[in-house]
């Protein structure tokens, strides 16, 4: 439950207000989540008037405001096909027009499309105060400790990556029962990441090239049961799909 | 906080809390296009724009859109006929919206009216595949998303300024119907069974004229009519139970039970009821004990009476343990909180195979539990059937082969975007008002008297604009709850559910094991037939009997062998419908039937497959046909006295041609190079067919009644009690009143529904409201017709009065002269004999004549995951005459489209202590825009002779193939068969394993 909020123009008083023990107060992206009835009872700042929304490429990187919106990002044509693969997937669009990247980011669970591709281009927050860096997968399993009183500004990816992105589901815009995103840098590093299941997507493999992939997935899930799928269905599937991730690729102009 | 909203270019300075949604506000300010749909925002109906841009406002706070231009359907387009004003009409888009029947309930319309211009003002030229895209974002249950599509597609043409063509049928000229199949001029009753009518297609997106030669004279019936309330819907006009302000109201809110089955040993609403704001808390010790039961049928309800409005006992995770009535929701949900209630836990039974053991835990031990025939609570026995068909086991042993299976079919909910919904009030005359959201308003008024401790006399049930119902309004849900409340309070008061209610606390289709048998001789005679259900009833028996019933009735009639077997059949169904923890089950279009065709046109595809068949010779060589008498009519009748009854008409065999030409059958069926995909050898296409029937509602019980009065000027109303959930019969009884009255339709003015005001009819079930009702309609208008050309006979001294017709608004007479129904109006009204030129007529049908069809579907089946993508269906389908293509086709898209969800991804499931895994749209998915495959529809028309203008059903049917037709379709493709549905990767993997 929203007991107040706040609109700051300058991000000091966002970080001021971010600070704050009582009330607990959180970033304000599109709201699609953070909107939804809940009993906890907390503060928002809204981001909208911080200019966090620009999506702009600085040499090999593209970086992504905070508070850009999912539309924005797909129709940024820098963007990795795979990637706009996942946005679609990831949400209609009219939550498209709301939904913020670093809200989207933080609110995920294991089974965002969006997530797992973003995951596996290995992005870089900037975290304030302080114009901290952290790497998305450091922050994906601290989110309830690292995050409070932070405010995430700037999400940039690599230009420079080949991205594939694959799943199952039961019907094609339905939530997938297993996903999988495959980033190939030039240099050959390859990160494997797993969706669909759990409380956060998962990193199956980060090699210097694809070496072992379809392994490191199929390991990788091999206990992610639950009432949707079993362990089995979903460690095999998930080999599937990172060989065609990886296949894919094959077939992708080298960016 | 205070707030300035710019909303459709009017400031608006507005006091809200700081999480009030926008959603929240736009309501307050009288904004009623912006729906609820759910409190996650998923579906879309909330949807504004901002700066442009389509945001569901259901999630947006009213904060947040401070500073920002936003913009409701109120803002575009108006009524094109506004007196003496000139106005600018409808924008191009809600025009185009009404003209290709884009429109059905109607509750989504104005979120898609939106998502749409803002796609046109940033792409004036989209593909389909845009389109669908910009739609993605709001949630459609009833159409498809084919015609809103088209819609759009048209709207943008428009807008461009190009022309379009008139959607009268006379772009896509009638497919012609065979030679054979039309009727022998000299004696058309005298073909074998009684067949009467000509057949004749009329396919596509706009179907076309049928060519039906009785239907060649019509003028208005079988045309493509505007829907008589479209205007209104894609206004976003306050049409819904929703929509209404009210001085005083209060907000209503349940507490529902966190356990499968528990005693309640005690409950303290104190501290709620103390809680500011709170004006009434009710438990179980506040309001009487009334037995009822809450399936909206007719008087006797055939089932048991095992449902308390609040009781001592919780039975299902949601069940209801007290309610709060508060002066805004925030305070309702807050007082839930603080009742303080103390459980007995029970041990649940979750697995419908333990219901009936011995020793299992009994979920009624009420002693005030009323049975209805064999139900038996001491055995969790809510109902029982048995019924034998000629000599089943001399069936068996004639046969060569005996086929033997089990099937299981999901629980899953009917997902009306439109929750339910209702306001209960006080009147002047101190008689309770029930604004509901309901398919069964008298049902509804008969069945909460007792229960409310009023005489029927003392209320009245208004039915405003329904949101979709699917079945899951032929309830009386949740009146209840509101009445007591204004009852306690004496205070107006809404109850709308939210969306997790609908998952938890709502009805549902009843999920079952069946158990099929069939003996088969190696010519592929069918012998006997057997089929044995578990049906899981969930925690009260609504329905139970008469849904379950109808999975027999309906699918095991269907085959009834060949030759001898054809002219005795030989089946067997029983049932035992059973009392669960899980939520209680109710009515779902189908109504039991798309439980019964999953197995059996399953089992008949394995049986025509295993013993070297073509599957539709095999089905058609068994089949039912004209002629022959429905096996089940004299076995069973929802609890009634069955009574013989013959089919008349049955256009099977023309759908199964048609079908198969539109989808290719005879080019992909049995050619193994079609079905591999160039370069994807993970991936294999097949093709699948189910053969279906239904009912047109129940036989001497559905009664449907209307009443038409003729105004001043010529036009005329039609009242009626039959309820339009958004299927359009407003608009198909409309046009079968202007028929007989020679009027346009446009002159039809049509109501529905009021307790008060508007003839009984029973509701809208049973695919029965275009037959049953249309024929009451038809009998009124005969009557007023009658008067209209005694009076017209008078005045131009006509020497018959029979032999005047009525024509374009006029009565001419043979000579040809003629005089204007105003002006005939006028005379009956004011100038001589005067008298209210008005009739009522009612109609209830000895027979239920079944519509038939033969449902398509080809899809992709990745052999290393198990996906499915389903890439087409088509329906070819004989409903009878068709009163409007597009209306009907409408019906056929959107139930081809859930239908499909079943068939693929849609259930419900719970966990060991009975906790539901769905409670909302991102768990529970339904079809969106962007990810539907392609949708045809082929009508086939027969006349049946028992209705004045030949119609059967078509409301029902098109949920009874699609999944069975998907499933042999997986089967085609990749060998393997699933037997329980949905279809899922899962099981489509774990099954090519086993088999490889």
């Amino acid at each position: 439950m929203i007991i107040e909020y706040h609109r700051p123009d300058e991000l000091v008083a966002a970080l001021d207000l971010l600070a704050r023990k009582e009330p607990v107060t959180v970033p304000l992206g599109g709201g699609t989540v953070l909107n939804q009835p809940s009993e906890t009872e907390v503060a928002v700042v809204d981001l909208q008037s911080l200019g966090l929304n620009l999506i702009q490429s600085r040499g090999r990187t593209l970086d992504l405001g905070a508070a850009a919106t999912l539309q924005s990002l797909l129709d940024a044509p820098e963007v990795p096909l795979g990637l706009k693969a996942a946005i679609r997937h990831e949400a209609t669009y009219n939550i498209r027009q709301a939904a913020t990247v670093a809200g989207a980011l933080v609110a995920a669970d294991g089974r965002s499309p969006f997530a797992t591709a973003m995951l596996a281009l290995a992005p870089e927050l900037t975290l304030q105060p302080g114009d901290e860096k952290v790497l998305y997968g450091e922050v994906l399993p601290l989110r309830d400790e690292k995050l409070p009183g932070c405010l995430i500004t700037r999400v940039a990816i690599p230009l420079n990556v080949q991205l594939a992105y694959q799943y199952v589901a039961r019907a094609p815009a339905d939530l997938p029962i297993v996903c999988a995103a495959v980033a190939k840098w030039p240099s050959g590093r390859t990160r494997v990441v797993l969706g669909g299941y759990g409380e956060a997507p998962l990193l199956a493999m980060d090699g210097p090239n694809p070496q072992g992939a379809i392994i490191a997935a199929q390991d990788a899930y091999r206990e992610a049961g639950d009432p949707w799928a079993s362990a089995e269905y979903r460690s095999d599937v998930a080999a599937t799909l990172t060989q065609r991730c990886l296949d894919e690729i094959k077939e992708q102009p080298a960016r | 906080m205070k707030l300035t909203l710019l909303i459709n270019g009017i400031e608006h300075q507005v006091e809200a809390a700081s999480g009030d949604t926008l959603y929240k506000v736009l309501r307050s300010l009288g904004y009623y296009g912006v729906k609820f749909g759910s409190e996650g925002g998923e579906t879309g109906v909330d949807s504004v724009l901002l700066d442009g841009k389509p945001i569901n406002a259901g999630f947006y706070l009213a904060a947040q859109a401070e500073g920002h231009k936003i913009a409701t359907i109120e803002a575009l387009g108006e009524h094109p006929q506004q007196g003496w004003k000139l106005t600018q009409g409808l924008h191009p888009l809600q025009r185009a919206f009404v003209e290709t029947g884009a429109i059905q309930c109607g509750y989504c319309t104005p979120g898609q009216i939106l998502a749409s211009k803002e796609l046109l003002e940033r792409n004036p030229s989209p593909s389909e595949a845009e389109v669908r895209d910009a739609l993605s974002g709001v949630l459609c249950r009833c159409t498809g998303y084919k015609k809103p599509v088209q819609a759009v597609l048209r709207a943008a043409a428009v807008l461009r300024g190009e022309t379009v063509d008139p959607i009268d049928g006379s772009a896509q000229p009638p497919i012609p119907a065979p030679a054979e199949w039309m009727p022998p001029e000299e004696s058309p009753g005298d073909l074998p069974g009684g067949f009467d009518g000509g057949f004749a297609t009329q396919t596509q997106v706009m179907p076309q004229i049928k060519v039906t030669p009785e239907t060649e004279a019509w003028q208005q019936v079988g045309k493509p009519e505007t829907k008589v309330d479209a205007v209104k819907l894609v206004q976003g006009k306050p049409a819904f139970a929703a929509d209404i302000e009210m001085r005083g109201l209060l907000y209503a809110k349940v507490l529902h039970s966190p356990h499968a089955h528990a005693r309640i040993k005690s409950i303290d609403a104190s501290k709620a009821r103390a809680l500011p704001g709170v004006a009434a808390v009710l438990t179980y010790h506040d309001i009487p004990r009334v037995a009822y039961s809450t399936a909206g049928q007719s008087d006797p309800i055939p089932g048991p009476l095992d449902c308390f409005s609040l009781d001592t006992k919780v039975r299902f995770v949601g069940d209801r343990v007290a309610f709060v009535a508060a002066d805004t929701p925030e305070i309702a949900e807050q007082a839930l909180k603080l009742i303080e209630v103390e459980y007995e836990l029970l041990v649940p039974i979750l697995d419908v195979r333990q219901s009936m053991q011995p020793g299992a835990p009994i979920i009624h031990d009420e002693p005030d539990y009323v049975n209805f025939a064999d139900s038996d609570p001491t055995r969790n026995l809510a109902a029982e059937i048995r019924i034998d068909i000629g000599d089943v086991a001399q069936g068996f042993a004639e046969a060569d082969r005996v086929f033997e299976a089990e099937y299981v079919v999901p629980k899953v909910q009917q997902a009306h975007i439109e929750p339910h919904v209702v306001v209960t009030y006080w009147d002047e005359d101190d008689r309770l008002v029930i604004r509901t959201s309901t398919q069964v308003p008298f049902h509804v008024r008969r069945m909460i008297a007792p229960v409310l401790g009023l005489p029927v006399k003392r209320i009245r049930v208004v039915k405003p604009r329904i949101g979709g119902g699917f079945g899951g309004k032929q309830e009386m849900l949740i009146e209840d709850v509101a009445a007591h409340l204004t009852i306690a309070t004496k205070r107006p008061v809404i109850y709308e559910y939210t969306r997790e209610e609908e998952f938890i606390a709502s009805r549902s289709r009843h999920p079952m094991r069946i158990q099929l048998k069939t003996g088969v001789k190696n010519d592929g005679t069918i012998t006997a037939n057997e089929m044995v259900a578990l049906s899981d009833t969930g925690a009260n028996g609504a329905h139970a009997l008469t849904v379950t019933g109808n999975t027999g009735h309906k699918s095991m009639a269907l085959y009834v062998g060949d030759g001898k077997y054809r002219e005795s059949p030989n089946i067997r169904f029983y049932a035992d419908i059973v009392y669960t923890n899980h939520p209680p089950c109710g009515a779902y279009r189908g109504y039991g039937v798309p439980q019964g065709f999953w197995p059996v046109e399953r089992h008949m595809e394995k049986i025509a497959r295993e013993l070297g068949f073509d599957p539709l010779e095999f089905r058609m060589k068994n089949a039912l046909r004209a002629g022959e008498l429905h096996p089940f009519s004299t076995a069973w009748s929802e609890g009634r006295e069955p009574r013989p009854e013959t089919i008349e008409t049955c256009g099977l065999e023309e759908c199964v041609q048609q079908g198969k030409a539109a989808i290719g059958w005879d080019q992909k069926f049995g050619d193994q190079a079609w079905h591999a995909v160039p370069g994807k050898p993970h991936l294999r296409r097949g093709i699948g067919v189910a053969t279906v029937m239904q009912g047109t509602a129940i036989p001497y019980l559905d009664m449907g009644g209307a009443s038409i009065k003729l105004n001043d000027d010529g036009s005329f109303n039609l009242l009626i009690g039959a309820t339009d959930l958004g299927t359009g019969s407003d608009t198909v009884l409309a046009q079968m009143a202007a028929e007989i009255l020679g009027v346009p339709v446009d002159d039809v003015l049509v109501y529905s529904s009021d307790t008060d005001f508007t003839p009984f009819d029973v509701g809208a079930y049973a695919s029965s409201t275009t037959y049953v009702s249309g024929a009451a309609v038809v009998d009124a208008a005969e009557k007023v017709a009658e008067r209209i050309k005694i009076r017209a006979a008078k005045m131009l001294n006509a020497p018959d009065y029979q032999t005047i017709r009525l024509s374009d608004r006029q009565a001419v007479a043979q000579d040809g002269s003629s005089i204007t129904l105003a002006e005939i109006a006028l005379n009956s009204l004011h100038h001589e004999d005067q008298e209210q030129i008005m009739a009522v007529g009612s109609y209830v049908s000895p027979v239920a004549p079944p519509p038939f069809a033969a449902q398509f579907a080809e899809v992709t089946v990745d052999t290393e995951t198990g996906q499915i993508v389903v890439d087409k269906l088509v329906m070819a389908v004989d409903s009878g005459v068709i009163v409007n293509p597009i209306t009907a086709s409408g019906q056929i898209e959107g139930g081809m489209a859930q239908a499909l969800g079943y068939a693929v991804c849609e259930e419900m499931v719970y966990d060991e202590q009975g906790r539901p895994r769905e409670k909302d749209f991102r768990d529970y998915h339904i079809f969106m825009a962007h990810e539907m495959p392609e949708l045809e529809t082929i009508f086939v028309e027969t006349f049946e002779p028992s209705h004045p203008f030949g119609v059967k059903a078509v409301a029902e049917i098109p949920l009874d193939g699609v999944a069975p037709a998907v499933g042999n379709a997986v089967f085609d493709a990749v060998g393997v068969h699933i037997d329980d549905n949905p279809v899922t990767p899962e099981k489509v993997w774990r099954a090519l394993k086993e088999k490889n």
